[in-house]
């Protein structure tokens, strides 16, 4: 047998249902969206890992010029410190899509399709291998090549060999980086479809394990001798690379993403704990009543408190059986999605038990912790003080400086306007300021992080301008080999619509660290530095551009100087071209992603101590306009030009295309951070749903009076739906205020985690009036629903209120 | 004092047999979980315009509900109630409101200012729903009410910073915005001290001279007495009615 008082708990949680309901959804949401970050981030950390170690990942990456056979590898196999070794041949193509467009396109051929001992490609659908004369397409490259399975597409080898070949099917690479993200699809055919493009036999790409594969610095160290032994059989080696242990190429990318992801659920968190303060000052608000008159029937403040923390330990209990399996398949959808675009499997959705144990203890411990203040601040009150107050609602008005500010006397100049229920909304949004300033707390975090989410965006945007901006040119052409400057600049010069070339050169270079060891391969660009260069200064973090009288000058990454402490700016860089060091002076850093090493030093310096003066590697070229359409157009004829005087085209890019694609690659992180702040912003409207809800509950008398006086219902549900709107603008100031240190906050955290620098601030205006617009209709949403029900009341059940 | 307009701007032509309220068999019943209870039991009544009535009756009698059904604030179970030819119980809860805030005057026993309005706002409220009165002319009309009762120095005071009696002022004439027909008070002086309830009461001698109907619940028999006419409730049955003067 229940003592009485716990029958009156339960009275309370089930009889009135509307605000049961209301105080669990409130706390529940708060709940999910901690419970969909946190267990997304653990779901996708565990896939990833999983699903890399799968695929045998290599520790690094030799390429050579020339092509070699089964007897090297076999060579590098026997490697005391190389685990496992294997080859493939790498060819960079161009493929025409439906529209017409040129694309580039990788296309990798193995020699056995049932035995690739590293970095494994697998079928995901269609034949395999890849039969004769056509060709397997990596499942994320679809959307890129505007093609489908089945589809025939027209490729063209560097050899100008043109060939129609259907697509057979789609095969799964989790080692190349998405082709949505870095916009190059990739392919699949054997070496006989290879040949019937009248290309020979042969491997032109290494990819060894190395006996310690978890040790990056040993890995970087065996990747350097099978290159030294490369190059000892007389190999060219323009390429070698050292991959991070364990991590996919876009690993930097989504551990920014999985970071954010913490930083929102932290956000979430305290989101939480701010409604349920209010949802349970609220509560007690109401009954401060009955809880007078418990204590003048001779109830303790300790029986009262258990009483009352009991039951928002119920409504905890409540909140979570809704929060934890939602947030489960919500954490579930949201990994999926995030899996297909970084193009990794998900072995496992298993979430371990302490998320849920966090999930509980915010849901029951932390509601119990944080109404504790509001309880014994209520129970400090006398039986009579609890009891005694027969006037209208409740919050006093008329205390402070903001009331006497608002009161009659100053607003002199609107007696004569008939703005009297403006007045009473705005006046009411005041009266009870405890529980406005929660409901502000509440809604400005989710305005804030609403419009930081469209800031960070933006700013990404401007990141990518600024990475971009340095190319003062409208299309690119790396070339298959190197070619008289002078020769391509004139070819290019003669089509129409060109108004000016320039070129550079390019070599891989290493780092050569003071106790002799090396980096991996790093990638030396050497434009031609003049003011009227059309490469203008990248966008730099520190220090300066290089100038034309520059010798030994450089400027690399600043995540370069993360990665490798001894360098610093205006200090000595040992690089080594072509088997020689070189000295060189670091004179500036600049904004760049940490997985791509890239230095750059003088063109006339460069080609003069490697003997390759006039000299082009890639050419730049500048048009006429600058639009998608003429670029486009001007670059095809580019191409047909090259092509027909023998100047052999490696890769072509439009710097439109390359904006594009470098936007396309952060849709992901703002996709997910608009997702969190959609979950926010409706934290924060049932944020505001709720206080409009207790406020038309404390002043249902004066809704009566309002009816008595005359007032129809549209005017009695303005009232409370202008009071939400004032509350909802209020937040959007004070949000767009504070988003200018959160979006700081975001940049610094996503940059740093993706390119070693903070990302280039920049606060989006459409950002702020989209959420002005949102922020109104929920306000209007939040209030009106309360406000309906309070016009509907009848005059005598809300005079009869208590 | 200031002379003040208390007459309808539109007069209307009054039945033939002068009533300004008019009910018919009124039964009301509440159901309730403790079980039924009629609290009032087929009450006939007719007030006239300009009477000064007064409804006494012990506790449970059914003087508030008399009230509420004249005002609209509650609805007949059965019967009629007619107020100023308008069949009060065939309007819907919007209706009653738009129809009150202009026919009749609601004076409560706790006053029940808005407490985030000042005096004179609380009126020109009123105005403002009741849409009587040109705009421009509210606030000037809102002004010469609290002049006649007394209040015009504290119009820009919020109610918190006024006494019972003053916040009774304001209410009445708060519940003369739109110069209704009729004034309902339940109770208008039972939470006053002695002078405030004389000051209140020498209101509704006053605004009964100027032809408004004043229909008004109290316990004070000495105050029963000095209106013009005096009901007495039992049971929700009318079982006296008498005369003062």
């Amino acid at each position: 047998m229940l003592r009485a008082r716990w029958y009156k708990v339960i009275n309370d949680l089930f009889g009135n249902k509307t605000r049961t309901l209301l105080i669990v959804l409130s706390m529940s949401v708060g709940l999910f969206a901690l419970g969909i970050i946190l267990s997304a981030r653990t779901i996708l950390s565990d896939g990833l890992a999983e699903s890399f170690a799968t695929i045998y990942p290599s520790s690094g990456t030799v390429r050579t010029i020339e092509l070699f056979d089964e007897d090297f590898i076999e060579s590098v196999r026997k490697m005391d410190d190389v685990q496992e070794a294997d080859a493939r041949r790498s060819i960079s193509v161009r493929m025409q899509t439906k529209s017409g467009e040129w694309k580039n396109l990788t296309i990798f051929v193995f020699a056995d399709y049932e035995d690739i001992r590293v970095n494994k490609v697998t079928l995901q659908s269609g034949a395999w291998p890849p039969p004769e004369h056509e060709i397997l397409i990596e499942r994320a490259a679809l959307s890129v090549i505007e093609a489908q399975v089945g589809d025939m597409i027209l490729i063209r080898f560097p050899s100008d060999v043109e060939r129609r070949i259907r697509i057979a099917g789609l095969a799964y690479d989790p080692a190349q980086l998405p082709a949505q993200i870095d916009g190059t699809p990739y392919g699949y055919i054997t070496f006989d479809t290879l040949e019937w493009f009248g290309e020979s036999y042969g491997f032109n790409e290494l990819h060894v394990i190395a006996n310690h594969p978890e040790d990056k610095d040993w890995a970087q160290q065996v990747v350097n001798r099978v290159k030294d032994k490369a190059e000892n059989s007389g190999y060219t080696i323009p390429l070698s690379m050292t991959a991070e242990p364990g991590q996919l190429p876009m690993n930097d990318v989504l551990q920014g993403i999985l970071l954010l992801m913490g930083l929102l659920g932290v956000l979430s968190l305290f989101l939480s704990i701010f409604l349920v303060v209010n949802t349970v000052s609220a509560l007690l608000t109401q009954q401060k009543r009955q809880i007078g008159v418990m204590k003048a029937v001779g109830g303790g403040t300790l029986q009262i408190l258990g009483m009352y923390l009991v039951m928002v330990f119920s409504y905890g209990v409540m909140a979570l059986m809704i929060a934890i399996p939602f947030g489960m398949y919500g954490a579930r959808k949201l990994s999926s999605v995030l899996a297909v675009f970084f193009n990794f499997d998900l072995y496992s959705m298993d979430v371990p038990p302490q998320t849920y144990l966090i999930q509980a203890a915010v849901g029951l411990i932390l509601p119990v912790l944080a109404s504790l203040v509001p309880f014994l601040s209520n129970l400090r009150i006398s039986a009579a003080e609890a009891m005694s107050s027969y006037t209208m609602g409740k919050g006093r008005f008329g205390k402070n400086w903001i009331d006497h500010f608002l009161s009659g006397a100053n607003l002199w100049f609107v007696r004569k306007l008939s703005i009297r229920s403006i007045l009473l909304s705005v006046r009411n949004t005041f009266r009870n300021k405890g529980r406005l300033t929660l409901t502000l707390i509440t809604l400005t975090l989710g305005s804030a992080t609403f419009i930081s989410v469209f800031n960070v965006r933006a700013s990404l945007s401007s990141t990518v301008e600024d990475m971009i901006k340095w190319f003062n040119c409208d299309t690119m052409f790396a070339l298959d080999r190197s070619y008289r400057a002078d020769k391509v600049q004139s070819e290019a010069e003669s089509i129409p619509g060109v108004t000016k070339t320039d070129v550079w050169i390019q070599l891989p270079t290493r780092l050569v660290r003071r106790d002799e060891s090396e980096s991996g391969m790093i990638y030396m660009f050497a434009p031609t530095v003049r003011p009227d260069s059309l490469i203008v200064s990248p966008s730099l973090a520190e220090g300066r551009w290089l100038a034309p009288g520059d010798e030994n000058a450089v400027v690399v990454p600043s995540a370069l100087l993360i990665d490798e402490p001894e360098l610093e700016l205006g200090g000595d860089i040992v690089l080594k071209i072509d088997g020689d060091e070189h000295v060189f002076k670091i004179v500036g850093t600049f904004k760049g992603m940490a997985f791509l090493p890239i230095v750059y030093v003088n063109y006339d310096y460069i080609t003069k101590i490697t003997n390759r003066t006039g000299e082009a590697d890639a050419v730049m070229i500048a048009t006429q306009q600058h639009d998608s359409v003429y670029v486009d157009a001007v670059t095809r004829t580019l191409e047909e030009r090259f092509n027909l005087v023998g100047i052999e085209i490696g890769l072509a890019t439009t710097i439109n295309t390359e904006r594009r694609d470098a936007e396309a690659s952060f849709d992901a992180i703002v996709a997910l951070l608009l997702l969190m702040a959609i979950l926010l912003a409706l934290v924060g409207g049932l944020g505001l749903m709720g206080t409009m809800s207790i406020n038309v509950l404390e002043r249902t008398r004066e809704i009566g009076v309002l009816r008595a006086i005359g007032a129809p219902n549209r005017s009695v549900a303005s009232v409370f739906v202008l009071e939400g709107i004032i509350i909802g603008l209020m937040s959007w100031a004070m949000g767009a205020a504070v988003a200018i240190p959160m979006s700081r906050g975001l940049n610094q955290a996503l940059g740093q985690a993706v390119m070693g620098v903070p990302l280039t601030y920049s606060y989006s205006l459409p950002g702020l009036w989209l959420w002005l617009v949102i922020v109104i209709l929920l306000s209007i949403l939040a209030s009106f629903i309360p406000a309906r029900t309070a016009s509907r009341l009848t005059v005598r059940e809300v005079l009869a209120y208590e | 004092m200031l002379e003040v307009d208390l007459h309808p701007k539109n007069t209307p032509v009054n039945p033939p047999d002068n009533n300004l309220v008019r009910l018919r068999e009124v039964v009301k019943t509440y159901h309730g979980s403790a079980g039924t209870f009629t609290a009032l039991k087929g009450v006939d009544l007719s007030v006239e315009s300009g009477a000064f009535v007064s409804i006494i009756g012990k506790s449970g009698s059914g003087k508030s509900t008399l009230i509420n059904v004249i005002t609209g604030i509650d609805r007949p179970s059965s019967g009629e109630v007619i107020v100023d030819h308008t069949p009060v119980h065939t309007l819907n809860e919007e209706q009653i409101a738009i129809w009150r805030g202009r026919s009749v005057g609601v004076i409560f026993q706790f006053f029940q200012l808005l407490p985030t309005l000042t005096a004179v706002e609380n009126i020109l409220l009123a105005m403002d729903y009741g849409r009587h009165y040109p705009r421009l002319e509210r606030p000037e009309r809102a002004m010469q009410l609290l002049e006649l009762v007394g209040m015009a120095e504290y119009a820009h005071r919020l109610p918190g910073s006024l006494s019972g009696g003053q916040q009774q002022c304001v209410a009445i004439a708060r519940a003369l915005a739109n110069d209704p027909v009729l004034l309902t008070a339940d109770e208008p002086t039972g939470n006053l001290d002695s002078k405030s309830t004389e000051m209140v009461f020498q209101l509704f001698e006053n605004l009964a001279g100027t032809g408004k109907a004043i229909l008004m619940v109290t316990h004070d028999n000495e105050l029963a007495v000095r209106a013009q006419r005096t009901i007495r409730l039992v049971d929700g049955r009318i079982q006296d009615e008498f005369v003062n003067r």
